[in-house]
């Protein structure tokens, strides 16, 4: 897993004067020989620079797009050739900020987000535990009831879901959107904290348990601890997924003042003209805070990303 | 600690969880499977929902739309998919080769981004940049002398349009779980390849391919079960058109719930779709998935 | 009030009652402010939630709206949807009870799913409510085929408000270049005079352009826009058998087809917004669309021809004219508290009576008032006025039908129409599909067995 520990040891390191055959490919820094080697290297090098450098152009440029058009009067937004350098307006945020309830949307957004996570992990780790570290009938059947949750199709569960909510009176509340997003949640975080807690050797349990404490003080004071990175993953993801969300929120929640982000976006469309420069602005506010977000949290996510994949 | 007792004690951390779910979840599951059965329009529900037996199921097998849309669902996965392990699978060796430090660190915060994006607004900026008139895309096609097209317009360059969203938005996700997958290869194991072959190629069947298959089933399984729940960002791009071009199963179901307000059709299809859901993961994690074992 | 003799105050309540009849017999006008006031300010500080549309009329109501909530102390709270959810957000506020809306947006075509369903409160209830009602509320005033439009049973569910007819807008420099004089007065002309000259695919020009866009823009716009001038219809009014496969609506379809090739590519995936665009930048010479598009089409902000913007009814086809028909009415919810519904009603009323009609029109807004569309002094000022009016003469209220099976109806001539306009299906393969699933949906809804009446 962690791939700076493993390429810093010098694979020819300790090894003496045997050098192994050269790997024309993937070049080893250590065994650069002839200034041929070292020049062929160094284009390699700068090759790679340049690969980098393509991804990252390619995976901010939409991004770097939409905020850019947000800034952008419309003759701006519409020029061809399009405008590389300009004077930014702020008008579209005024606009968005003003004629619509984006900051009480984002507010609402944040909240719902923010319980989601919380009961998801509240349910999901503690079951993720109980599946990674005991033996038990069905254990398997289980995990994939838990797991499957996730292939669910959403549009499926919308129609039923405001009946139900129409029956109990929670039409617009936002628990009854925090309740659904566990469809997600849960699985999400028990399958992501069954390969956390079955990383973590066995032992260190057991001499907890050798030393008198009981299943539950183990499980909260040794296990969930060591199990941090996998907890704080499970709720990036599904903070993220419930932040994002629009089906449910858009079907379920009717009260324009209680809505949320995402389906505050797509109500300018609804004209016969798109404001594209007002809908760059909303897209802007809406995706910013989980941009930032995740970038502020990226080494944790990208760990989380991969737990599922790694045993 | 006795036999009863151990079997006991997982359940009570499994539970709540378990017995949440199954309280969320399997109420709208029945009501969906009794509704499948039922003649049920929401926009005359007044007039009752009498028993149809199995015609609603007959109906959606017989419908050109539903059928269609599954078939683009599963076409769509099946390009897509590849794709997106294959790039990922490349941006992950450029990640994992051991120099430019510096660089491949603000790679792996930048391939996060697109991850994060919320989907509704992939949508919204895809209409823009592919915009016939002033998109940037057509700005730089133009570059390489090719006259615009029209992206959003056009049943296959539509379809294009989305792959290409899709493919962005989650080819990162892959490159960053075989990046992972990538460190989880023993360094002895290649060193002592490098003493018999030096082919890169020989080297990623035989050594690292093996590593691999579990973290490319991971992410084929989360990437599978993404794609067939696709809507917001098709949504605000295409809404399925031009005509029923990008018509993935969740934008077909959509209409026929909240258009024509078949809820019984809506729900026969979604019976079918669960099954065949069901089974496809099942056989991901048959064929390539390990299992939790204990 | 009541009078009895032998009670001072109801002598005095006679006294006052006399001197307000007096007042208002020789200032209607004036009475009728007072009375409406008298009436609003029970309602002071009441909310009412109206549904409304991104589009110019609703910009213009919105504006004015203040004047009203000024007048009565009732707030309005505009909630304001695209219209291709609105039908979805309105029908799920009614069968969940929410009472989300007071105020409901109808569609022409959608007053049978709210009839049927009870959900809107019948206007004769308000209308015989004097309190209520202002004796100027000229319910005559309206024009006829808009007041049948919103009628379901025998039964006025509302009160038009943006009410369009389709019209012939067109670019008065592009056609007077290509050496024209006047618009197109037959869709004949218009494919075989007009489009060849006025096309120029290399210039990036074309002669017309089609919103067809999946949805109710295919269905009506782009599909029953080539039935009803051929000839051609949905049903057969007595039987309800699909009448889309009949002869002269496939002459209608088969010419929408060959119209394709004077229009820009993507046309299918062009809804109003794009069309009216196209027309604004001077990239197409003609199109078709709703009256609502006048104002913003002579918004200089949004449109390079306004100097140069011609207005005229669509053209006719080999069976006549028979212009597009839509437009919307606001009903009154049946699901919230009497207080409500009469706040509601209170502002329907204000918003189409007779004394907002002008400065709706000069802020925007289409209205289906004679005395304002017929106007001789608005109609110079406004030139869709008059050909509007004309086009409401000759069309039909059934362009498209208005009964509760049209959502799915709309739906199935959406798939296919799309798909015909595509080339993914031919036009008689694509008609034969409508049609047949047309079948399955009425005769599911029970209208061939005999029981079901069969009222359009």
């Amino acid at each position: 897993m962690d791939v700076v520990f493993r390429r810093n040891k010098d694979p020819a390191g300790g090894k003496g004067g045997t050098t192994p055959p050269m790997d024309t490919r993937i070049p080893r820094p250590a065994r650069a020989g002839s200034s041929r080697d070292r020049r062929r290297i160094l284009l390699l090098d700068a090759l790679h620079a340049a690969g980098l450098v393509v991804v990252i152009v390619l995976a901010l440029f939409p991004i770097y797009w939409m905020v850019s058009a947000s800034f952008k009067t419309d003759n701006q937004l519409f020029a061809v050739p399009p405008v590389w350098l300009w004077k930014p307006t702020l008008a579209h945020y005024g606009t968005v900020l003003h004629d619509t309830n984006m900051m009480g949307a984002l507010a609402n957004s944040l909240s719902i987000a923010g319980l989601t996570t919380l009961l998801s992990l509240l349910l999901g780790v503690p079951a993720g535990y109980g599946i990674a570290r005991y033996q038990f009938r069905f254990r398997r059947d289980v995990w994939f009831w838990f797991v499957s949750n996730w292939m669910i199709i959403p549009v499926v569960l919308v129609i039923p879901y405001f009946l139900i909510a129409t029956k109990l009176h929670l039409l617009g509340s936002r628990w009854l959107l925090v309740a659904i997003y566990q469809t997600f949640g849960v699985p999400l975080a028990v399958w992501l904290m069954v390969d956390q807690f079955r990383s973590i050797p066995a032992e260190l349990e057991e001499v907890a348990r050798i030393d008198g404490t009981s299943v539950f003080g183990a499980f909260i004071r040794i296990m969930v601890p060591l199990a941090l990175p996998g907890v704080v993953v499970s709720g990036i993801l599904v903070a993220l997924f419930a932040w994002n969300e629009l089906l449910y929120a858009q079907a379920l929640i009717p009260s324009l003042a209680s809505r949320t982000a995402p389906v505050v976006a797509l109500t300018f469309l609804g004209g016969y003209e798109v404001p594209w420069g007002d809908v760059m602005a909303a897209g802007t506010l809406i995706v910013l805070p989980v941009l930032a977000f995740a970038a502020l949290v990226s080494r944790y996510l990208v760990r989380g990303l991969t737990l599922g994949a790694i045993k | 600690m006795s036999r009863q007792r151990r079997t006991l004690v997982p359940w009570l951390f499994i539970l709540p969880g378990f017995g949440f779910l199954l309280l969320v979840g399997l109420y709208p599951l029945v009501f969906t499977f009794v509704t499948s059965f039922e003649r049920y329009h929401l926009d005359t529900i007044y007039l009752g929902t009498p028993f149809v037996g199995f015609d609603n199921y007959i109906d959606s097998l017989r419908s050109s739309l539903f059928i269609g849309a599954m078939l683009r669902t599963g076409f769509f996965v099946l390009v897509a998919l590849p794709v997106e392990m294959v790039l990922g699978l490349g941006i992950a060796f450029l990640l994992d080769r051991p120099r430019n430090d510096g660089l491949r660190a603000f790679t792996r915060v930048i391939l996060v981004l697109p991850i994060a994006t919320t989907p509704v607004v992939v949508g919204l900026f895809g209409a823009l940049i592919f915009n016939t008139q002033f998109g940037v895309v057509n700005y730089l096609v133009g570059l390489a002398g090719i006259r615009p097209v029209d992206w959003l317009g056009s049943p296959t360059l539509a379809m294009v349009s989305v792959f290409a969203l899709q493919v962005w938005q989650w080819t990162p996700f892959v490159a960053l779980v075989m990046l992972a997958t990538l460190a989880t290869i023993p360094v002895e194991m290649e060193d002592a390849f490098f003493l018999e072959s030096n082919s890169w190629l020989k080297r990623l069947r035989h050594i690292r391919l093996p590593y691999l298959i579990p973290g490319l089933t991971a992410a084929a399984i989360f990437q599978t079960a993404y794609m067939i729940k696709l809507f917001d960002m098709i949504y605000t791009l295409t809404r399925g058109g031009p005509g029923e071009s990008t018509d993935l199963i969740s934008l077909q179901m959509e209409r026929l719930s909240f258009r024509a307000f078949d809820a019984g059709q809506a729900a026969a299809e979604s019976v079918i779709m669960l099954v065949v859901t069901l089974v496809l993961s099942q056989l991901y994690i048959r064929f390539f998935y390990r299992e939790p074992e204990a | 009030m009541h009078i009895r003799s032998g009670s001072g105050r109801s002598l005095l309540a006679a006294a006052l009652s006399a001197a307000f009849l007096l007042g208002s017999a020789l200032s209607a006008f004036a009475a009728g402010e007072r009375e409406a006031a008298s009436s609003a300010n029970d309602y002071q500080g009441t909310t009412i939630t109206v549904v409304g549309l991104d589009r110019p009329s609703y910009a213009a109501a919105q504006k004015l709206t203040p004047q009203f909530e000024q007048q009565t102390g009732i707030k309005v709270n505009w909630a304001i949807y695209p219209y291709e959810s609105t039908l979805k957000e309105e029908t799920l506020n009614f069968v969940s009870q929410s009472q989300q809306f007071d105020v409901i947006l109808t569609d022409v075509v959608w007053p049978g799913v709210f009839g049927q369903a009870d959900w809107v409160v019948p206007v004769r209830h308000f209308l015989d409510n004097t309190a209520l009602t202002k004796p100027d509320f000229d319910m005559s005033d309206f024009i006829p085929i808009w007041l049948k439009a919103f009628t379901w049973g025998d039964k006025l569910l509302g009160i038009p408000f943006d009410s369009y007819s389709g019209l012939l807008y067109y670019n008065k420099a592009m056609l007077r270049d290509a050496g024209f004089s006047g618009p197109p007065k037959t869709w004949d002309d218009l494919l075989n005079v007009y489009a060849p000259r006025l096309t120029d695919r290399a210039k990036g020009v074309y002669a017309f352009a089609l919103q067809s866009r999946r949805g109710e823009t295919q269905s009506c716009d782009a599909f029953a826009r080539f039935l009803w001038p051929w000839g051609g219809e949905f049903l057969d009014p007595a039987t309800f058998q699909p009448e889309v496969t009949s002869a002269s609506a496939k002459a209608g379809i088969e010419f929408r087809q060959k119209l394709l090739q004077y229009m820009p590519d993507g046309i299918v995936n062009d809804d109003h917004g794009e069309v009216v665009q196209l027309l604004a930048q001077g990239k197409v010479a003609m199109i078709t669309e709703w009256s609502s598009f006048y104002a913003t089409l002579v918004d200089p902000s949004q449109s390079k021809i306004v100097n140069d913007l011609g207005v005229t009814t669509e053209p006719a086809g080999p069976s006549g004219a028979v212009p597009a028909f839509g437009g919307f009415a606001y009903m009154v919810s049946s699901q919230i508290p009497e207080k409500l519904q009469n706040a509601s009603w209170l502002f329907i009323q204000w918003l189409t009576s007779k004394e907002m009609a002008k400065p709706l029109i000069e802020n925007g807004a289409v209205v289906a008032r004679i005395s304002a569309d017929g106007d001789p002094a608005n109609q110079a000022q406004y030139p869709y006025l008059a050909p509007m009016v004309d086009s409401w003469k000759t069309t039909t209220d059934i362009f498209r039908p208005r009964f509760p099976e049209w959502p799915q109806l709309s739906e199935i001539t959406s798939n296919w129409g799309t798909q015909i306009e595509l080339g993914q299906v031919t036009v008689d393969q694509g008609l034969q599909n409508i049609s047949d699933e047309f079948k399955k949906v009425l005769g599911d809804a029970g209208y061939y067995s005999g029981t079901k009446p069969k009222i359009e």
